[in-house]
């Protein structure tokens, strides 16, 4: 009978154990895929890929805009575009520190057409 | 497509060799081959900024050396291609089919070239200086102007990055960000697929002519007995195939984005999975090495977690025996958590000679430390809803379940715990000490450094999954059977497990 019943608890105990870990894995795993689908579904991935589309025009506008090697200094009062030019300029140009030892000043201003909304602005200090 | 061709031939071909030097054949080498070859590709980096060179010349260096290395100590060794006693091959290919398509699935999402926050600010930005050589990855690490970027964080991330670069140039740069992603589902499969060798725990080590195929008991014929087998197996691989799943649930979009914070995560479970769980073998624990060399140069806190689990692997492999101060044992100990460290701290030690700190410790917070425990703690909590869930569990499984645990010869609970318990304690460490102003931090960041917790519990949950399952299908009379095999067959052969110490079935014991 001890025994017996020790195997009716296990079994109950089996069973508690592997419909906890198979629900919760189960909710984690959905929730995943709603993730996955919000991050394939059109307006998010239109975003995203008008987002990269101007962070690549920016890219290739550093290039075409700035001599390569020479030093810029980024203004931009919104500081994840002052990061994003920043780090754009990695490879071609060498970010200053401030104002007074750049060659370039380099700034994103809103504008129609160009990069999405923005265009790359260059100037001498 | 292309960050798929240079995770398989940039970065799964030169870590092919020592992977299957740790792993044998098994379907963790899939996964970890990739990884391996991170570590090598992130040694490189370390080698381009301390000593010189290009990215392509230092890591054709390490690679080259790396697998001359593992071939001389094969050869030396006479190790043969012998296959571990983990699954069938059929059960292997299934594992891998699984895990492969589950982790397909949040993959899919990098058809949307999605990039920003740190992915743009310190991980592609450092991929790019990786890129450039020595003079622009030290220049541009020490220009104040990128001081935003992290400048003292690991370069594994950036040096996989700039190897997709190297290849196929920098038309587009979200390449990078593909490669951190890819990496990231590797680390998961190292993870997926540990759950799964669970399901052949009894058998994990052995030679293969003692069971190579059986369940979770030592033997094929205990296992046919049981008729444990095919339920648990397949429990286990369904549970593989959650894992990956999950990761990328817990972590959200910021991993699609390049954020290598569940790299780091999925390293350090890997790392807990591999050498705190499953069977003490020589396998298992060079799985776990690596996986903890992936976490410490990744990034900061990587480091802090893999030394923390390091140690306790250390101690679960070379436990506290009498005499306690006897000096060869904590040798042994200590190089079980220097060496594997190794690579990461040589990346710190080499920052800080550089003249890089982090900008989280510059200054220190005019908030109470009251004030900023409290925040945390909140905060932290808020991200660990698992917990509780996975709390019930462990209790009612030590309760109804230990003995199936032990026949499985998996590791005592409380080690995963207790690496649980380590790393939110770092953690918490962090934020009090840190500089910045508290609840803007943790709203930045919690939802980020609390992947690796989240991550382990559901881990955990998966490895109780895969024990109920089949203490569920084993009966009575074979579960006390097993016993005794497992009892007669540790006494008859003590180098059955061909662990690292020929006692370590002795100690066994003690090790639950």
């Amino acid at each position: 009978m001890g025994e017996r019943s020790r195997q009716v608890g296990k079994r109950i105990g089996c069973a508690v154990i592997a419909s906890a870990a198979a629900v919760t894995l189960g909710l984690s795993v959905h929730h995943g895929l709603q993730t996955t689908a919000a991050a394939l579904g059109p307006a998010m991935s239109d975003r995203q890929t008008t987002l990269f589309r101007q962070e690549e025009c920016l890219y290739q506008a550093i290039r075409s805009m700035v001599p390569k090697g020479a030093t810029v200094y980024v203004d931009s009062p919104y500081w994840p575009l002052m990061q994003k030019l920043t780090e754009l300029s990695t490879l071609w140009a060498v970010p200053q520190p401030s104002l007074a030892t750049a060659q370039y000043k380099l700034s994103a201003v809103s504008a129609h057409g160009d990069c999405s909304g923005i265009a790359l602005e260059v100037r001498r200090p | 497509m292309k960050a798929l061709f240079v995770l398989v031939v940039g970065l799964g071909a030169p870590g092919i060799l020592p992977s299957l030097a740790v792993a044998r054949r098994s379907p963790v080498l899939v996964f970890l081959a990739p990884l391996a070859g991170a570590g090598m590709v992130a040694v490189a980096a370390e080698i381009e900024l301390g000593v010189g060179g290009s990215l392509v010349a230092d890591y054709a260096v390490v690679a080259v050396a790396a697998n001359l290395a593992v071939t001389a100590w094969w050869l030396a060794a006479r190790r043969s291609l012998r296959p571990w006693a983990g699954p069938s091959w059929g059960w292997s290919i299934v594992t891998v089919v699984v895990v492969l398509a589950a982790a397909a699935v949040p993959l899919d999402a990098l058809r949307v070239p999605m990039i920003g926050g740190d992915g743009n600010s310190i991980w592609l930005t450092h991929a790019l200086m990786v890129y450039g050589g020595h003079h622009e990855l030290l220049t541009d690490l020490q220009n104040v102007a990128y001081r935003f970027s992290n400048p003292d964080y690991p370069l594994l991330a950036p040096a996989a990055g700039a190897l997709a670069f190297a290849f196929f140039g920098l038309g587009n740069l979200h390449l990078a960000v593909d490669m951190t992603v890819l990496l990231s589902a590797c680390g998961l499969g190292v993870v997926g697929t540990g759950i799964a060798v669970a399901a052949s725990g009894g058998s994990q080590g052995g030679r293969p002519s003692q069971g190579g195929s059986g369940g979770m008991g030592p033997s094929r014929k205990r296992s046919q007995q049981s008729g444990g087998r095919q339920p648990t197996r397949a429990a286990a691989v369904a549970a593989a195939g959650a894992i990956c799943v999950v990761g990328f649930a817990v972590s959200g979009v910021f991993e699609i984005q390049g954020y290598a914070d569940l790299l780091w995560a999925v390293a350090a479970v890997g790392a807990v999975i591999w050498g705190l769980v499953l069977p003490q073998s020589a396998q298992a624990l060079g799985v776990a090495w690596i996986c903890a060399v992936v976490a410490s140069l990744t990034k900061n806190e990587g480091l802090t977690t893999a030394i923390a689990i390091l140690v306790l692997i250390a101690l679960r492999y070379r436990p506290l025996t009498r005499p306690v101060l006897a000096a060869r044992r904590w040798a042994e100990r200590a190089a079980f958590v220097a060496v594997p460290a190794l690579p990461g701290l040589a990346w710190a030690g080499l920052v800080r000679l550089i003249g890089l700190h982090d900008a989280f410790f510059r200054a220190t917070s005019p908030e109470s430390p009251v004030t900023r425990a409290g925040a945390t703690v909140a905060g932290m909590a808020a991200h660990l809803a698992v917990a509780p869930v996975d709390l019930a569990v462990l209790l009612v499984g030590c309760w109804f379940l230990r003995r199936d645990r032990e026949r499985a010869r998996l590791g005592n609970p409380a080690w995963l715990w207790a690496a649980w318990l380590g790393s939110l304690a770092i953690l918490f460490a962090t934020y009090m000490i840190g500089g910045p102003e508290i609840h803007g931090w943790l709203t930045a960041s919690v939802n980020r450094t609390t992947i690796f917790a989240q991550v382990l519990l559901y881990a955990d949950l998966a490895i109780w999954l895969v024990i109920a399952v089949d203490g569920a299908f084993t009966r009575a009379d074979s579960e006390q059977r097993d016993v005794g095999q497992s009892a007669a067959s540790v006494a008859s052969n003590p180098r059955r497990t061909e662990t690292l110490t020929p006692n370590v079935d002795k100690l066994r014991t003690r090790d639950r």
